[in-house]
């Protein structure tokens, strides 16, 4: 049996001459948490929205445990649970009582499971307050715990931290990957990068609808980075740089040049310098961290490559 | 649909504004009988101290008086109480309505729903399927309620409070008949919540078709009596048409002899159930493909 839990084909969504998602192929496997990163307006929030038959793909297909959502959307609806952008509940029910009235739709749950959530996420001393006087945090958490009602093999998060303290983000950390353990497959779309970093297996990044990155983080910031040149003649030392192929980005710098290369050609640099007649006092390597190679990528200035080109 | 179904109720056996309509309902079909009781009282008593005379503004005789206070005899209920319970239910229904489809759509929790796989279309149907018990609930509780206050009001006014022998059948069939008329303006403030995606633009159309429609279209028909035709197509005419099976006033002003007889209560329950399925259709036409977005 396939182990994959999310599959999208070819997904296109168009809303006038405006496309938000252009051919999306994308997948989510059992026990894996991949992160769906991309600037705002890039097309997440629709992407979702197709995965969960609440936006109409103007193409493609997507198939949550092998079943199209929008041809058989019970059956495949039922293997998902997802908080979409921002939580929604009704704010007149106690946290519980939410939980208990969702659940009912498919087709109820015990007192003792929707105790059970409420305790895994920390609201069990507020779980008969009512949801409007929940905080932001609180929200989130509540929202967590309805994605596990039913115990799916699919889980996506929307910005699942959006509004927790630093303990409360750790907190919703350490329970996606314990999600991941138990071989839940999740899809985590978030806008702090750090999070994503440290829990996130795989990632893909979007950016106005089209996949322009994809693998584990360490595929995407490879050959990623910057190095930091000291030398007594900036001015010559970025000439002799800039002429050595594969090298696009040389900066002249106070104490030398910044150059944008894999870490790994600070011994390529230092030898062509040197048979320049240029000695450099010093060679700084620094990787490049999720954070600057989502700026570079996304940015609509700056270079289009990536460390891992998204599939074709 | 079931699970769907036991939600809603669920949801709507814990909301305040499901329980203060339906309070608000049984309290005025029984607190009614009494202020009418107290005000024809006073009245008559008024008329025969001579404070209030037939010559000097009086509007009625003490004999008209005593012909009024029969229809709050318990064997009036179907043409009083819940010609009461219909009026007042109605608006409510609107307002309830508008507020439990918009809602889903204020609060965001429409996307929530149809993430868990719920279909659109079953979707709808649940919640039009508790309106309706919610209605049959409102309309038998209000029914009970005037059924009370006129009991009260007959033994206190010495009124005969004796009832036919098909008085439970009666009261079953306007019963019935009643929540009938409420299915039009269910389906409307559901089919303008939806395509408006609000509330309260349920709750303003609704509420001025009930209120306008009527009295545009008899306003139309005093002008031009060939306009009675079109008049009869309107909801209020037909509304009017089935509750005069039970008794109910005929209307008065200068259309009131157009309203459609009694008699003539199958086209008009057709008339009523070609609009409810037509709003009904239009709103799950649009929910059926419309992208839920939280904007």
């Amino acid at each position: 049996m396939s182990d994959v839990v999310l599959r999208t084909r070819g997904l296109v969504k168009r809303f006038g001459t405006l496309t938000a998602v252009d051919q999306l192929d994308i997948e989510v496997h059992r026990g894996e948490v991949v992160g769906l990163l991309g600037p705002n307006g890039a097309g997440k929030s629709t992407t979702i929205g197709m995965i969960l038959g609440l936006v109409r793909p103007t193409a493609g297909a997507a198939e949550v445990m092998g079943r199209d959502v929008w041809r058989d959307r019970e059956n495949a609806l039922a293997n998902s649970g997802a908080i979409v952008e921002t939580p929604a509940f009704y704010p007149y029910l106690s946290g519980r009582d939410n939980l208990t009235a969702l659940a009912l739709i498919r087709g109820g749950a015990s007192r003792a499971r929707v105790d059970l959530l409420l305790e895994r996420v920390g609201l069990s001393a507020r779980a008969k307050s009512k949801y409007r006087t929940y905080s932001l945090g609180m929200k989130q958490r509540l929202g967590i715990a309805s994605t596990l009602l039913s115990d799916p093999p699919l889980v996506i998060l929307d910005e699942p931290a959006n509004g927790l303290d630093p303990a409360g983000q750790r907190e919703i950390r350490e329970l996606v990957r314990e999600l991941a353990k138990e071989e839940h497959g999740v899809l985590l779309a978030s806008h702090l990068l750090y999070e994503v970093e440290q829990i996130c297996d795989r990632v893909l990044v979007i950016n106005k609808g089209k996949l322009i990155a994809s693998g584990t983080i360490a595929e995407v910031t490879a050959g990623a980075g910057t190095i930091d040149i000291a030398v007594g003649d900036p001015a010559r030392a970025g000439a002799t740089l800039r002429a050595l192929p594969g090298i696009t980005n040389v900066q002249e710098t106070e104490a030398g040049v910044k150059v944008t290369a894999e870490p790994a050609r600070g011994a390529d640099l230092n030898r062509a310098l040197a048979a320049a007649g240029i000695y450099a006092s010093a060679i700084v390597p620094h990787k490049s961290s999720l954070e600057d190679v989502f700026l570079e990528i996304t940015d609509e200035g700056g270079p289009s490559t990536s460390g891992a080109p998204a599939p074709s | 649909m079931l699970p769907l179904l036991r939600s809603e109720v669920f949801r709507l056996r814990r909301r305040w504004i499901t329980w203060i309509l339906l309070l608000s309902v049984v309290v005025l079909a029984f607190v009614l009988y009494f202020i009418i009781y107290a005000s024809v009282q006073a009245q008559i008593q008024a008329l025969q101290n001579g404070t209030l005379s037939t010559t000097n503004g009086a509007p009625q005789t003490e004999a008209q008086l005593r012909e009024e206070l029969q229809t709050l005899r318990p064997a009036q209920v179907m043409s009083f109480g819940l010609g009461v319970v219909s009026g007042f239910g109605s608006v409510l229904l609107i307002v309830f309505t508008a507020s439990v489809f918009g809602n889903e759509f204020n609060w965001g929790t429409l996307r929530v729903i149809l993430a868990l796989g719920a279909g659109r279309e079953r979707f709808l149907a649940a919640k039009y399927a508790v309106l309706v018990l919610y209605a049959t609930v409102l309309t038998i509780v209000g029914a009970l309620a005037a059924l009370a206050g006129s009991e009260i009001v007959s033994s206190i006014a010495s009124l005969d409070s004796t009832v036919p022998s098909d008085f439970i059948t009666q009261l079953v069939l306007t019963i019935a008949r009643t929540v009938f008329t409420f299915l039009p303006y269910i389906a409307l403030a559901a089919f303008i919540a939806v395509w408006s995606k609000s509330g309260g633009a349920g709750i303003a159309i609704g509420l001025v078709v009930y209120f306008a429609e009527g009295i545009v279209m008899s306003l139309l028909v005093a002008f031009n009596k060939d306009y009675v035709t079109v008049a009869n197509f309107g909801l209020s005419r037909n509304v009017s048409a089935i509750a005069r099976l039970s008794g109910s006033s005929s209307g008065t002003g200068p259309a009131a002899s157009t309203l459609p007889d009694p008699s003539q209560a199958g086209q008009a329950a057709l008339v009523l159930l070609g609009y409810t399925v037509l709003f009904v259709a239009l709103a799950m036409w649009r929910f059926r493909a419309r992208d839920v977005t939280s904007s």
